[in-house]
C-alpha cells in the first residue's frame, strides 16, 4: 500500500500524539516498517508508509509523502508529524515534499535524521507514550548510537 | 524470564511505556548473558539488543524515588509473562 490512506483513529492518553511517516524507495520496505512500529506501538498513534515511484517500481514520489504528512496532520488527536526516509534521494523527495506543504501543515511536520528501522521503532515507542515531536524525534535519532553487537 | 519469545519486540514495548510511568532511572542486565551490559529500561533499542530468550535470568537496577514501585512492577510484569498471547 502506497500513496495516502485513510490512518487509524489515535487513541491518544489526552494529549495527543505523534503520527509517523516511513518513506521507502521500496513499498515492501516502507509496509515492513510499518508492520514493526505497529507491533510497537499498537494503534495508539498513526503510521503512514509510502513507498515507491509513481509507477510502482523503486524510487521515492514528494506528491504522496506530502498528501501523507497532511492526512496525518488533519487527524484528529495527531499533534505532530515526524518523517523518516531510507536512504539519501529519500531525503530529497521528503525535502520536496515539505516544500509543498501549507505552513501549518509543516509546522507540525518534521524531518528526522535517524538509521530506517531502529529509527522507526524507537520513534513508534516514543510516540506510543503520548510524547511531543521533539521527544519522538529525539528518540530516533539516539537509535544511530545504538549498538547492535554490544 | 517464562516468555515464550523472549523479550521481543512487543513485549519490550510494554515494558518501556510501563518504566515511562517512573521517575526512577531504571536499567537491565541479561545475567545469562554475562550481564557486563545494561540497558536502559526506557530504551526499546536497548533492552531488543540484551537478547533475553525464554528461561534467562535478568537484573532490574533502579535509582531515584519511586526505584522500589518501578522494579517491583516491572518485575510483576515479567512474572506475568506480558498477559495473554503476547509474541
Amino acid at each position: 500500500m502506497t500513496g495516502p490512506p485513510t490512518p487509524p483513529s489515535p487513541s491518544p492518553g489526552g494529549g495527543g500524539s505523534v503520527g509517523l511517516v516511513l518513506v521507502s524507495h521500496s513499498s515492501r520496505l516502507a509496509e515492513g516498517a510499518r508492520e514493526l512500529a505497529e507491533q510497537v506501538a499498537q494503534g495508539t498513534t498513526p503510521i503512514l508508509a509510502v513507498g515507491g515511484a509513481e509507477d510502482g517500481s523503486l524510487g521515492t514520489n514528494a506528491l504522496a509523502i506530502a498528501s501523507a504528512i497532511e492526512a496525518l496532520a488533519a487527524t484528529d488527536g495527531v499533534v505532530g508529524v515526524l518523517v523518516l526516509m531510507d536512504l539519501g534521494s529519500a531525503v530529497l523527495s521528503a525535502e520536496t515534499a515539505m516544500e509543498q506543504l501549507s505552513e501549518e501543515v509543516r509546522a507540525l511536520a518534521r524531518m528526522v535524521d535517524a538509521p530506517f528501522v531502529e529509527g522507526t521503532v524507537a520513534a513508534a515507542v516514543e510516540a506510543s507514550l503520548g510524547s511531543d515531536l521533539t521527544a519522538v524525534a529525539a528518540a530516533a535519532e539516539a537509535a544511530r548510537g545504538q549498538s547492535k553487537l554490544g | 524470564m517464562e516468555h515464550e519469545h523472549g523479550l521481543h519486540l512487543r513485549p519490550a514495548a510494554d515494558f518501556v511505556r510501563l518504566a515511562a510511568k517512573y521517575q526512577s532511572v531504571v536499567k537491565v542486565a541479561n545475567l545469562t548473558r554475562g550481564g557486563d551490559r545494561e540497558a536502559s529500561a526506557r530504551s526499546l533499542l536497548e533492552i531488543t539488543a540484551l537478547g533475553i530468550n525464554q528461561g534467562h535470568t535478568i537484573r532490574l537496577r533502579a535509582t531515584g524515588e519511586d526505584a522500589e514501585a518501578a522494579v517491583q512492577a516491572l518485575a510483576d510484569l515479567i512474572r506475568s509473562n506480558f498477559g495473554a498471547g503476547g509474541q
